[in-house]
């Protein structure tokens, strides 16, 4: 067929009457000169119309043959199919009503759920040529992250042009906009001037980093992210006029960048990056290193060359420099971790399930429907309609049905995301930008044609093979043993399923409780906590730095509701990022330490017993001799390395970053105290060696507060601002949290999806409890015959209701038994997900069986209660 | 949904009817009709009315046209006229057509 012509047919559907009204008028022209050329040939009128009659032939035929001709005959079926099926749905609005909404849930959530894991894991990143962008570190061991640095990085960027198009450094840093007096605080970025070369970014506005930005006395620059010039700076027109006085400092803005990724990155602004003399040293690592891949240059292919570079550059160092391996990671690889990209699959897992029990639902309430329209579709057979136009026209109808579900479905999805990206953007990448496109849409479509053929082909084919006088039969007699049957395994399908997910949930929330109990070293009931940051310019000295930290704690502890206050450059049961290595006399190898400054009150606000020695007291600070403090942990590897019995008054040399510069000083200390540890990973890691430094002995212009609070949290906060503000009014305090807050962080990330698979399995739940409930009650209406006859025989209510009621529960316990054996086998993947539970943990699989057996039950009593009020004489008279 | 048994020779109506519009100018469907039975005579059995579902195809493919005009009773009908495209493909079915009748002579001939 030409396409012309197909494309006629097409238009032809549209043109239907039109068409039939000029076929109409063409016969009649047609058979009137037919006439009138008999009548010349002699006829009478009567005889020369039926003489036109014959020789024109079938006039029936001939319009079916040219609606054949002229267009898609099977479209035309298809549209009549669906007005019927369409007005059949509006006659059973309750029957249309559940199952739409039934799939709607199922549809609905399965999209939601896709959204994520499309924009998390799916979609390409939103920059230009993603796979080309790479993050490039040092591992001294397998498995090790190290910052990079400034000569290193120099280095790198000379020597490793021919595989990177651009490679450049950033340093988070956070500073204080001055606005009209009110301070906020501002996460940024000190980037190279490639930075953006990197992401391949331009400015919306302005432009970005010129190369000789990021060079010694050039002017103070910055480029601000979308959001940050509409929530910041108030979208003002006039940006690129305008000077941010940040950290007291005017910076011109010289460019916005376009909305998008950037905006969901808590980073609001860049500023060049220059590197000053002091940071110009090879054994400070705090650069993060980013590039982008020449074209045909895959990440393997730079490794190595930037292996080769590094043995070039190492050559004549240390031992321990020489070991470490450089890393040339996709980004996109970094971005979602493995455990995330887990929580994520198993979310999905449960969600597909939720889908699986809702068109076994479906299917279910289709059947029921079938079985009950059992005579009209017998009545139609026996008119003449083929079966496979009675498959058709059921399957029509089971897809406008599923259709309708896609189409809620849709809807519930755009709700559900909306309400769901708040919570899980923390979670998720900034690069994962969850939302209804068209991806998602085409996935939402190919669902419901899925679910369409899976719940409407079953219906339509066991509706339409039966034999046309047994259907007869049946619906006059109503009992379907087939049908039954095939109902019947479905509801164990759906308990068996919904059995599965509810396990799932109880594992993840047994082990979230697990987490709850966790004892974490530290006692953070009542404990908020929030960042200070002090602007340098404000403060040039770490003795500045030192009297301020004193003067605030001292102005904070008498402020009304306070009742402890300590402050620390790194929170409790958080990572400390910061790594250096002590020195212990007479051993040549580096102890590898955490590194942690804290004020006298940290301990005691937190908690946390002093096991040996003491701890820090407001006696260290400048003028007395440095010390310090260590954990547990840290002991522990002392007396493993350098066999210290009893580490206490142990002199020892600890490497310190200095104030606002990065040279390293490696003073001689004294250990004054061991400490219980703390914990500062997920659970699962051992806790890490930790040395704990006097605020006051090496002050940081970045710490946090910890404040214990003796009345409601939220209500301490403005005398906890006010005192703070009486000491620097232009500073202010950022990152607000609770404790609690900080630790659900750490130590929930591998459980994170408790909370969504525990609300599918709820839905789960649900739709089984609909499909036992819709079976149970179809089964009663089928056997009102047989209840009223053994009621009249004398049964009582009671064996009424049991006979009811055993029918659900075999019905459940088989599910059940088949739940459990499909939870042996799938729970398995979750096993990385659980803390110190079992995958087959007995109280989670007791409770999960002993609660789908009740919801049975409950499903089942209403229509057994229904079957004991039966009236015996009604229900005979009405049957027979 | 069976088809009309069309006594005409299958897919030679298309051809009949392009060469009564190539000979006669344009025609509405009964004159098309009517000059295909006479040219015919006896020998083809047509039902009059089974050029109708032809031309609509025809039409379709572009190989013929239509204009209203006024029949012989006073009422608008269609007339139908060869297009450009029609008068080529006229000459591709004419030249299959001999193509297969000398196929299935020479086939008979030398089977007998």
């Amino acid at each position: 067929m030409t396409v012309r012509r197909a494309v006629e047919r097409l238009l032809a559907l549209v043109r239907r009457r039109h068409l039939d009204r000029e076929l109409e008028n063409e016969i009649l022209a047609h058979l009137e000169l037919a006439e009138r050329d008999a009548m010349a040939r002699g006829l009478s009128p009567e005889e020369a119309r039926r003489a036109a009659r014959r020789r024109f032939g079938g006039i029936d035929q001939m319009k079916e043959e040219h609606r054949d001709q002229r267009s898609f005959r099977w479209i035309e079926t298809l549209l009549r199919d669906l007005r019927y099926g369409l007005a059949a749905l509006r006659r059973a609005p309750g029957f249309t009503a559940i199952v739409v909404s039934v799939l709607a849930l199922g549809i609905g959530a399965n999209v939601a759920m896709f959204s994520v894991v499309d924009a998390a894991l799916l979609k390409p990143l939103p920059f230009p040529q993603p796979d080309r962008i790479v993050r490039v570190w040092e591992a001294p061991l397998p498995g090790v992250l190290n910052a990079t640095s400034a000569p290193d990085f120099l280095d790198w960027k000379r020597l490793a042009n021919t595989v990177f198009e651009a490679l450049s450094a950033e340093q988070s840093i956070s500073v204080a906009l001055t606005d009209k007096d009110e301070a906020t605080r501002l996460s940024g970025k000190a980037v190279t001037a490639d930075y953006f070369q990197v992401f391949s970014t331009r400015a919306q506005l302005g432009r970005t980093f010129s190369p000789e930005e990021d060079q010694p006395g050039a002017a103070p620059l910055i480029v601000l992210s979308h959001a940050a010039w509409q929530s910041d700076f108030g979208g003002d027109p006039d940006i690129l006029h305008r000077r941010a006085i940040l950290d007291g400092v005017p910076h011109q803005v010289i460019g916005v960048l376009p909305p998008g990724a950037f905006d969901r990155d808590e980073t609001r602004f860049w500023k060049p990056l220059v590197f000053t003399p002091d940071q110009q040293v090879r054994d400070i690592h705090w650069l993060t290193v980013y590039g982008r891949l020449r074209g045909g240059v895959t990440a393997a292919q730079a490794g190595e060359r930037m292996q080769a570079i590094h043995a070039a550059l190492t050559e004549t160092r240390s031992i321990e420099d020489r070991k470490a391996t450089i890393v040339v990671e996709p980004l996109a690889r970094l971005l979602v971790g493995a455990g995330l990209q887990r929580s994520i699959y198993v979310a999905f897992g449960a969600v597909a399930l939720v889908l699986l029990i809702a068109c076994a639902n479906a299917v279910n309430l289709l059947l029921a429907k079938a079985a009950s329209r059992g005579r009209e579709l017998a009545v139609r057979a026996a008119l003449g309609a083929s079966r496979g136009r009675l498959i058709a026209q059921l399957l029509t109808e089971s897809m406008v049905l599923c259709l309708l579900g896609g189409v809620a479905g849709i809807i519930l999805a755009g709700l559900l995301i909306r309400v769901a990206t708040p919570i899980l953007a923390d979670s998720l990448p900034f690069t994962a930008d969850v939302k209804l496109d068209l991806r998602v849409l085409s996935f939402a479509g190919v669902v419901a044609l899925g679910v369409a053929l899976l719940a409407g082909t079953f219906p339509a084919l066991r509706a339409s093979f039966s034999n046309v006088a047994e259907l007869l039969n049946r619906s006059v007699r109503g009992s379907s043993g087939a049908h039954a049957r095939l109902r019947r395994a479905i509801v164990i399908g759906e308990v068996a399923l919904s059995l599965v997910l509810v396990c799932g949930a109880l594992l993840l929330f047994r082990s979230l409780l697990k987490l709850q109990q966790l004892d974490t070293g530290v006692r953070i009931e009542n404990v908020i906590t929030m960042s200070v940051d002090l602007p340098p310019g404000a403060y040039p000295t770490p003795q500045k730095a030192a009297l301020f930290y004193r003067a605030m704690a001292q102005r904070l502890q008498a402020a009304p509701g306070v009742s402890q206050v300590g402050l620390s450059t790194n929170l409790p049961l958080q990572w400390i990022s910061n790594g250096e290595g002590m020195l212990l006399p007479g051993i040549p190898e580096m102890v590898h330490v955490r590194f942690k400054r804290v004020d006298p009150g940290y301990f005691r606000t937190l908690g946390i017993p002093v096991l040996a020695g003491r701890g820090i007291t407001g006696q260290d600070s400048e003028g007395t001799p440095r010390v310090v403090v260590i954990n547990q942990a840290l002991a522990a590897r002392l007396a493993e390395v350098a066999r210290v019995k009893d580490p206490v008054d142990q002199v020892v040399r600890v490497s310190t970053p200095g104030y606002l510069e990065t040279r390293v000083f490696i003073p001689e200390v004294e250990i004054v105290g061991v400490i219980r540890s703390e914990r500062v990973s997920s659970p699962g890691d051992s806790d890490p060696p930790v040395v704990y430094v006097p605020l006051a002995q090496a002050p940081s212009p970045q710490v946090k507060l910890l404040i214990r609070t003796g009345t409601e949290m939220a209500a301490v906060m403005p005398a906890i601002r006010e005192a703070v503000r009486e000491i620097d009014p232009n500073l202010p305090l950022g990152d607000v949290a609770t404790m609690q807050q900080v630790r659900d962080r750490t130590l929930s990330g591998a459980s994170r999806p408790a909370g969504l698979i525990g609300a599918f399995a709820a839905i789960a739940v649900l739709l089984a409890a609909i499909g036992l409930y819709g079976v149970l009650s179809h089964t009663v209406t089928l056997q009102r015959r047989e209840i009223g006859i053994r009621m009249a025989l004398g049964a009582g209510a009671t064996e009424v209701l049991s006979h009811v009621l055993r029918n659900a529960l075999s019905m459940v316990a088989v599910g059940i038994v088949l739940g459990l054996l499909g939870t042996f086998a799938l729970t398995r993947v979750m096993k990385n997900l659980l803390f110190e539970v079992s995958p087959l943990d007995p109280v989670a699989l007791t409770v999960a069986c002993f609660s789908i057996a009740l919801i049975g039950l409950l499903a089942g009593f209403l229509p057994a209660r229904r079957a004991t009020s039966l009236d015996p004489v009604e229900t005979l008279r009405e049957e027979g | 949904m069976s088809k009309p048994q069309s006594e005409v020779p299958y897919g030679t109506l298309d051809l009949l009817i392009l060469k009564t519009l190539e000979a006669m100018g344009p025609l509405h469907g009964y004159a098309i009709s009517r000059r295909i039975e006479q040219v015919s005579g006896d020998s083809l059995q047509l039902s009059q009315g089974s050029v109708h579902p032809a031309l609509i195809r025809l039409e379709q493919e572009g190989w013929i046209r239509t204009d209203w005009g006024i029949s012989e009773t006073n009422r608008k009908v269609k007339f139908y006229s060869l297009t450009r495209a029609g008068k080529k493909q006229l000459l591709v079915e004419v030249a299959n057509w001999e193509k297969a009748t000398a196929l299935v002579a020479h086939f008979l001939e030398s089977m007998s």
